[in-house]
């Protein structure tokens, strides 16, 4: 791969207009843009909406197909596809969470979970898309099991962060859930019975009341969490202006019937001065981060150290300076084998960019 | 403190930012002050600043309960009213105290001093006694007269919820179960006025036994009802706030102040220990628990038969679906049931349900449903018109009220599932099981004071009201 030497241009493919207030966060359909199939992607605002976009197979250009509004009555925070790409899943301000299904094109509301006390901040499917997991303002994450005829029920209220929790996340391959919040730690929680025995298995991170010296953990708010591509590692972007990488012992994990204590890498620090909303690991193994600057960057391993011990082991690949008018929320590597991303921003925009090679 | 009162009660207080008016209720420490950082403070929703406070507020468990914020965040709480300190100084002040202990906390103790459920009721009786207090009396024998009612009730609601939409009254089916205070707490604060009509009107054994004590055993003993000091054990924080409740404060007339046409009130139920401050009691006054002599129990309103055992209904939260069950099932189904009940396990231990048939078709569908997640599944089939239980004996905590927050902490090394297995095991121990409706003791209640279940002096007394908790302006606010 010539990601280690090759210069790289971030390209603008095309911006989304159509939003009539901030994109908080976008989420790519994970069985489209392979085998054919056009890429969709929806993204949500604060105008209380969800727009479904398509990229046209004659044009390639991207347009809204559907807008998703009437159901959510304040802003919507966070969407995500189920694994079959059949379902979207969005949490709101109001306080619930919204089931959409795909049926013919046209997005039906199909499931409302309510039960959080207030702001929902995130959602995420696991990777069976059996289980959903929601966390709120209100300091829970709540893990739902999906029942036949669009039902959910809710397998476990989970209370172990002390403020908001801004982002959960499941792990790539097994039922493991990260949550990362305002208290500054990521929890990670599992069902160590089985018997729906859903419990904190690990903080990354202490809250930062004592001596105020913490080696590992973020020193403030924890925004989001993104997994590369075997799951073994993990990246997390904090209103500490850094990115700290983490890693688990899969061998470990795999013998301990799925959680193994993930411990602290190394921490990507100088090159952000406003805080980091975003972040994303690509199938490539390039993090891209989104932040309060309005830039985009991107990392990759450093893999010429030349044999220094203490060498950074991630390093700025490139960066995007202005990608857009205001903060940039959330950034998301598109599936399928092109090199693109998408962006979502404070400026109510959604921009499209593919990073590639500079042609000399 | 917040740890203490159930995980419903305490997922209510879910807001980040207390309005000033309500800083009484928040732990401080530990909050982070505004970050000079202007994009730390991303205006996701807005939010007042945080007012750091250094001085605790005291607020009582009145202002607890008409508040639409939380409940139990509050780490400042003074439970002026329900601490062992006022509880002694009552006893020290020479009043009348009158003690009920419920079987859940003789279970607490018996598995802590390893000594069987009647062993610690009749030491816990010398205690008591040793101290000053009149009588110690028993809540499963209250409790029998709770389910009765109970009974009673759900017969009348599935009678009417059989008839044609026209004649149908306003209550409906499933009856949800009334005795959990932490349940009945987070349905008015958070639920509102479209669950409050499934809940089952009777009151709970602490406060059926309060009004028991007050209205009629203080006579009997003569004692004035608002002299007598009535505090029960109990294995739950949310007790306290059940028995600061205004429903439970009823007026007598006085006889000096007749003319003025102004009565005494009069508390069911004065005072809230846990099985956790009883044994804080044993450890303050020094005793040697197990070697306490064995005073003969108070048989006035006690559970124990004429050769000196306990008994009273299985189910170590009351019994409640298990008793409307069977007496169901014979009433309406002519369907006498031996032996246990089959309770089935659906998602966990903690939803577990039974069912009767009758030619093939399910007639009865009852469950039992504990903790805050089970709650949660329910409380959405009733809003969207899918919970087809007939009825559902609701409890805040995991595995019910053995698992009360009031209850003993597991000793070092005792994992928590390993306490409520041993407590499970030990709350039946050497107790018989007996039919609610054969009790002594309830017969005399009826025949001598409320005449029948669901008489018109049932219902003053044994029965009572839900609230919806208005949400306050500031409250809206800052959900905002």
């Amino acid at each position: 791969m010539e990601l280690e030497d090759g210069r790289f241009e971030l390209r603008e493919i095309q911006k989304l207009e159509g939003h009539t207030d901030r994109v908080w966060s976008l989420a790519w359909n994970p069985v489209t843009g392979v085998a054919g199939i056009p890429y969709v992607f929806a993204s949500c605002s604060g105008d209380k909406t969800v727009r479904i976009w398509e990229q046209s197979p004659s044009t390639a250009s991207w347009e809204c197909k559907a807008v998703l509004e009437d159901t959510h009555t304040r802003t919507v925070r966070s969407c995500a596809w189920s694994p079959s790409g059949k379902l979207l899943a969005t949490g709101s301000f109001d306080a619930t969470t919204a089931i959409w299904e795909n049926v013919g094109g046209d997005y039906e509301c199909v499931s409302t979970l309510e039960g959080h006390e207030n702001e929902v901040k995130s959602v995420s499917w696991n990777a069976s898309g059996t289980l959903l997991a929601t966390c709120a303002r209100d300091k829970t994450v709540w893990i739902w099991e999906g029942e036949q005829g669009n039902e959910f029920d809710c397998v476990a209220v989970l209370q172990g962060h002390t403020q908001d929790v801004k982002m959960v996340q499941w792990h790539p391959t097994m039922d493991i859930l990260f949550s990362c919040s305002y208290d500054n730690t990521i929890k990670v929680w599992a069902d160590e019975g089985g018997d729906d025995d859903w419990a904190c298995v690990q903080t990354l991170g202490e809250p930062n009341n004592c001596a105020g010296f913490l080696v590992s953990g973020h020193s403030s708010t924890v925004w989001a969490l993104s997994f590369n591509h075997s799951g073994d590692k993990m990246v997390t972007c904090s209103d500490d202006l850094t990115l700290k990488i983490w890693g688990v012992d899969t061998i470990s994990a795999q013998s301990a019937n799925g959680y193994a204590p993930w411990r602290h890498l190394c921490t990507i620090s100088g090159y952000h001065d406003r805080t980091i909303f975003s972040v994303h690991w690509s199938r490539e193994d390039i993090i891209a981060s989104g932040a309060a600057d309005d830039a985009i960057r991107f990392f990759v391993e450093n893999k010429d150290k030349d044999g220094l011990v203490d060498g950074p082991l991630y390093k700025l690949l490139m960066k995007e300076e202005k990608a857009h008018d205001m903060d940039v929320n959330s950034v998301q590597w598109s599936p399928g084998e092109k090199r693109l991303l998408a962006s979502a921003s404070d400026d109510g925009t959604i921009k499209i960019w593919e990073l590639a090679p500079v042609s000399c | 403190m917040s740890e203490k009162f159930s995980p419903t009660l305490r997922i209510g207080d879910l807001s980040d930012f207390i309005a000033p008016s309500q800083a009484c209720i928040v732990s401080l420490k530990g909050l982070k002050s505004s970050s000079s950082n202007p994009s730390a403070n991303k205006p996701e929703v807005s939010t007042s600043n945080q007012q750091l406070k250094t001085e605790p507020v005291k607020i009582s468990l009145k202002d607890c309960l008409a508040c639409s914020g939380c409940v139990t965040s509050a780490e400042t709480i003074m439970l002026e009213k329900q601490s062992l300190d006022e509880f002694l100084s009552n006893v020290n002040k020479g009043k009348p105290v009158i003690v009920s202990l419920s079987p859940q906390s003789r279970a607490s103790l018996a598995v802590h001093f390893g000594i069987s459920p009647l062993q610690v009721f009749k030491k816990l009786t010398t205690l008591f006694k040793s101290l000053g207090v009149k009588a110690v009396f028993d809540t499963s024998c209250s409790r029998d007269l709770a389910l009765i009612e109970t009974c009673n009730e759900f017969i009348a609601w599935y009678k009417k919820s059989q008839m044609n939409d026209d004649e149908r009254c306003n209550t409906s089916l499933p009856m949800l179960s009334s005795a959990c205070p932490g349940w009945i707490c987070y349905a008015e604060k958070q639920l509102g006025s479209y669950i409050l009509p499934y809940i089952s009107s009777v009151k709970s054994p602490q406060q059926t036994i309060g009004a028991i004590v007050k209205n009629l055993i203080c006579q009997q003993m003569d004692l004035r009802p608002d002299e007598v000091y009535h505090v029960t054990v109990m294995p739950c924080y949310d007790k306290k706030l059940e028995a600061s409740r205004d429903d439970f404060v009823f007026q007598v007339e006085s006889e000096a102040k007749a003319s003025e046409n102004e009565g005494i009130k009069i508390t069911e139920v004065d005072s809230v220990l846990t099985s956790g401050e009883v044994l804080e009691l044993i450890q303050l006054k020094g005793v040697d628990f197990k070697a306490l002599e064995e005073s003969p129990l108070d048989r006035m309103l006690t559970n124990v038969t004429e050769e000196g055992e306990l008994y009273g209904v299985c189910g170590s939260s009351g019994g409640y679906a298990e008793t409307v069950f069977r007496y169901a099932a014979k009433l309406l189904f002519g369907k006498e049931i031996k032996g246990p009940l089959d309770f089935r396990t659906i998602r966990n231990s903690d939803f577990r349900e039974v069912t009767l048939e009758v030619e093939g078709k399910t007639v009865l569908k009852f469950a039992l449903c504990y903790g805050f997640r089970n709650l949660q599944n329910i409380v959405r089939k009733i809003k969207i018109g899918k919970c087809d239980y007939h009825f559902l004996e609701i409890m805040a905590c995991p595995s019910g009220c053995l698992n009360g927050g009031g209850q003993i902490k597991p000793k070092p090394g005792q994992s928590a599932k390993d306490l409520i297995q041993l407590l499970e095991t030990v709350y039946m121990e050497n107790v018989l099981v007996a039919d609610p409706f054969s009790n002594p003791f309830v017969k005399r209640l009826y025949d001598e004071w409320l005449e029948q279940p669901g008489s018109e002096k049932a219902k003053r007394h044994m029965h009572t009201e839900y609230h919806p908790v208005v949400k306050s302006i500031t409250a809206q606010l800052h959900n905002w």
